[in-house]
């Protein structure tokens, strides 16, 4: 009983994108109520390969290409949601949320609380996140803490292929609207090379990832690192450079923003007593600040220094320098551990 | 069983007909050395110009060598790994 | 073709050679870097790229109505509406790279291009170019000028609440708005059959009480007659009109677009309509040869090089500026100190 469970080896290695694609898929076999509505994401397969070949199996009907016209669609979701059926609706880039916030923050996230709890929005709202590669202002952010700010949206965002296909499993089982925010340079695409981490074996069973469970990506005892998506990896390659150096680093993956498992991060900060939050989402009001605050109202004693490293307040700029210089990187986040001391 | 058995996966198929250029790259590999695949698996996913392609196993068998890695390019028609079949 | 000088178009025909050649150039530099396998953001010009091959005659035969002061929104696909409508092809094309002397000093990159010299601007959300034309018509009504706007959109943005809304508020307000939907077949990978049940954008104008008009074919003097109908409503301050005209997309949605989903006739068809040849030869039946045809595309040809090595030249941004620009004003707002009041409450 007690004993943990054994888990069987598992060798087949997937790229994040399949490995979304794998979960929306049995999903949608076990229970025909599920479907997808996006954009290009019937014969395209999704822009950045979120529903790659899941048209052939299910046809037209239940992967649907809409108009552009997220109001329309979004909130068509959350209708058909609180009829009972499981839409799982795109976004193709975050950034396009502007034209159908209503939708999303007025209905989507509130219906259930003024309903007092009589109506459920059992939806995922999926969006593709990030930058990186030089899109500018209008297609590369992540957004992460817009989300994550308003009441009644669970905010999933996975940093693996093993993540994403447990998480996504969660997401559509979900009775509660949940927004799986996928960032694009993590999916695996053949034009979009991702770095070295997010591609990793998946379990070919359906398994699920409880929403608001932090993953500890790495022990140290010297500096916590709580991060998400994409800087999951850039933190764990400043780990790997810091450690030459002497700093033990333990990098914890939110996997989630709400609910938040400040739980994991508090027991890391007693062990460490030292913060460090990466974000790529802007730095003000938002993610960085929000981990701080848990912290140092819970645990504030073992709190002996903090660091931010989040993208300054501005918007993503075009030219390569200028987007590199906003967008931390893993040699920002040394910086920043190494200015603890 | 004797290396002779062993079968090529090679950079070909219907695909070759969408695209103009000759060469390409690996992008990802789904199996490793010592892994065991089934007929049709997805092995490794190529990109030539802008047309990605999976390439599949054509056995049931081991991967024992994968001839070009992750970032590799290689010519269409290239052995891009051996199976050795069960 | 009565109302039309050989002037004109010459004039079209010059913006149309340089924005083909543009698109052709830039596809040419895009790619550096990104073979044999695609990668987005390798290359000295990475991000994604939309480029206009087959859109020309829209840009050409539209701007040349317009002066600098006429204003004109552009979607994400913007460089042959932004050559006709005069933008700055060298400070463009430095933008594009990326590059300290571009129109946007780098930050913008080429779905959001801005010259205020001509009042050009572009933007990458689907449809939401046509609010700020309106309001472009909103200000010269309200000032009394006889300025337009021009708000320029793809036909998968006609299912866009900001142009149906803008429509409605154009009409209402009898604004100089002339919206131009550029139909070419895809919205990405969607046909436009599988998303609206009308088969012309044009269409839409009549639930709003607008002229709607329909220009079959990229035909840069149809296209030029349609709009100047339309300019010329706007400017005599009789109201928006709506105006699609077909044209066709030769190069794929963006430069990574694999376009899996399309027909190969379809593909083959778009490239054998040419609204180039066919101004060629409204010009050639109006007495001018072909040398003198030859030497406005040679020319264009040379102001793109140019312009494209001056690009490639100019220096990049200093990282450190990526932290300027997000206001114009100080962060306080035009003051740094309040006055001193003695502020009363009522029941001391």
């Amino acid at each position: 009983m007690s004993q943990e469970r054994q888990r069987p080896a598992v060798e087949r290695e997937l790229t994040m994108s399949r490995a979304v694609v794998e979960a929306i898929a049995e999903e949608m076999r076990d229970n025909e109520e599920v479907f997808y509505m996006g954009e290009d994401v019937a014969d395209y397969g999704g822009i950045f390969d979120s529903t790659e070949g899941l048209l052939d199996e299910f046809g037209h009907d239940r992967v649907m290409d809409v108009p552009i016209s997220e109001t329309a669609y979004l909130g068509a979701a959350v209708g058909a949601a609180q009829e009972g059926m499981r839409p799982i609706a795109e976004l193709m880039f975050v950034d396009f949320f502007g034209v159908a916030m209503d939708q999303i923050y007025n209905q989507m996230a509130k219906n259930t609380y003024m309903s007092g709890g009589a109506v459920n929005v059992p939806m995922v709202l999926t969006a593709a996140v990030g930058g990186t590669y030089n899109d500018a202002a209008q297609h590369s952010q992540t957004l992460y803490g817009t989300f994550a700010h308003m009441p009644g949206m669970k905010v999933v965002v996975p940093s693996t292929a093993y993540e994403a296909k447990g998480l996504m499993h969660n997401a559509i089982r979900d009775d509660d609207p949940v927004v799986y925010m996928f960032h694009k340079r993590l999916m695996g695409i053949g034009w979009m090379p991702a770095p070295q981490g997010p591609k990793t074996p998946v379990p070919e069973e359906d398994y699920t990832i409880p929403f608001g469970s932090a993953d500890i990506k790495r022990e140290g005892s010297d500096v916590t690192v709580v991060t998400l998506g994409l800087h999951v990896h850039r933190a764990l390659d400043a780990a790997a450079e810091l450690e030459d150096d002497g700093h033990d680093v333990e990098v914890i993956d939110l996997r989630s923003l709400v609910p938040l498992d400040t739980e994991t991060i508090i027991e890391s900060v007693e062990k460490t007593g030292s913060l460090v939050v990466v974000d790529e989402d802007y730095r003000s009001y938002g993610v960085t600040g929000e981990i701080v605050a848990s912290v140092a109202e819970e645990s504030l004693a073992d709190l002996d220094a903090v660091e931010r490293v989040a993208v300054p307040d501005v918007p993503i700029p075009y030219s390569r320098p200028m987007e590199n210089e906003v967008i931390p990187d893993s040699k920002d986040i040394e910086d920043a551990v190494k200015a603890l001391e | 069983m004797s290396g002779a058995d062993r079968i090529a996966v090679t950079a070909d198929g219907d695909w070759t007909g969408d695209v103009d250029e000759d060469e390409g790259v690996v992008v990802n590999w789904f199996a490793g050395e010592g892994g065991a695949v089934d007929v049709g698996d997805a092995l490794c996913e190529i990109q030539v110009e802008k047309v990605g392609v999976d390439i599949e196993a054509p056995a049931d068998g081991t991967v024992v060598e994968i001839v070009f890695s992750e970032d590799d390019e290689f010519t269409i028609g290239d052995t891009l790994a051996w199976i050795e079949p069960e | 073709m009565a109302n039309i000088s050989t002037r004109q178009l010459k004039s079209m025909y010059d913006d149309m050679v340089t924005a083909r050649y543009y698109e052709e150039r830039l596809q040419e530099e895009y790619m550096e870097g990104k073979q044999p396998a695609f990668d987005i953001s390798a290359g000295p010009l990475p991000g994604e790229l939309h480029l206009a091959a087959g859109h020309e005659a829209s840009g050409a035969g539209v701007c040349e109505h317009l002066r600098d002061d006429d204003t004109v929104t552009a979607p994400h696909r913007p460089h042959h509406i932004a050559i006709a409508k005069g933008v700055d092809l060298k400070r463009m094309t430095a933008e594009i790279f990326g590059r300290e002397t571009g129109l946007s000093r780098g930050k913008g990159g080429h779905m959001h291009l801005f010259d205020t010299d001509v009042n050009f601007a572009c933007s990458g959300i689907i449809a939401e170019g046509c609010p700020p034309a309106a309001g472009a018509g909103l200000a010269a009504k309200k000032r009394n000028d006889d300025s337009v706007a021009v708000a320029y959109l793809g036909e998968g943005a006609i299912d866009q609440g900001a142009f149906l809304e803008s429509l409605n508020f154009a009409a209402v307000r009898d604004l100089p708005v002339v919206f131009v939907i550029e139909d070419n077949d895809w919205a990405i990978s969607m046909p436009k059959d599988r998303v609206t049940d009308v088969e012309n954008g044009s269409q839409r104008a009549s639930g709003f009480d607008m002229p709607g008009v329909r220009v079959n074919h990229d035909d840069a003097v149809a296209i030029h007659e349609a709009a100047g109908k339309a300019i010329g409503r706007a400017r005599d301050r009789n109201g928006p009109t709506l105006i699609e005209v077909q044209v066709h997309r030769r190069m794929g949605h963006f430069m990574g677009d694999p376009e899996t989903y399309r027909p190969e006739e379809d593909q083959e068809a778009a490239t054998q309509r040419d609204s180039i040849e066919r101004l060629a030869e409204d010009l050639r039946a109006r007495g001018v040869d072909s040398a003198t045809l030859d030497d406005i595309e040679s020319e264009a040809h040379d102001r793109v090089d140019e312009a494209i090595e001056w690009a490639k030249d100019q220096p990049q941004p200093d990282p450190a500026q990526a932290h300027e620009d997000v206001f114009v004003n100080p962060p306080s707002g035009v003051t740094d100190s309040e006055p001193q009041y003695e502020l009363k409450r009522g029941d001391d």
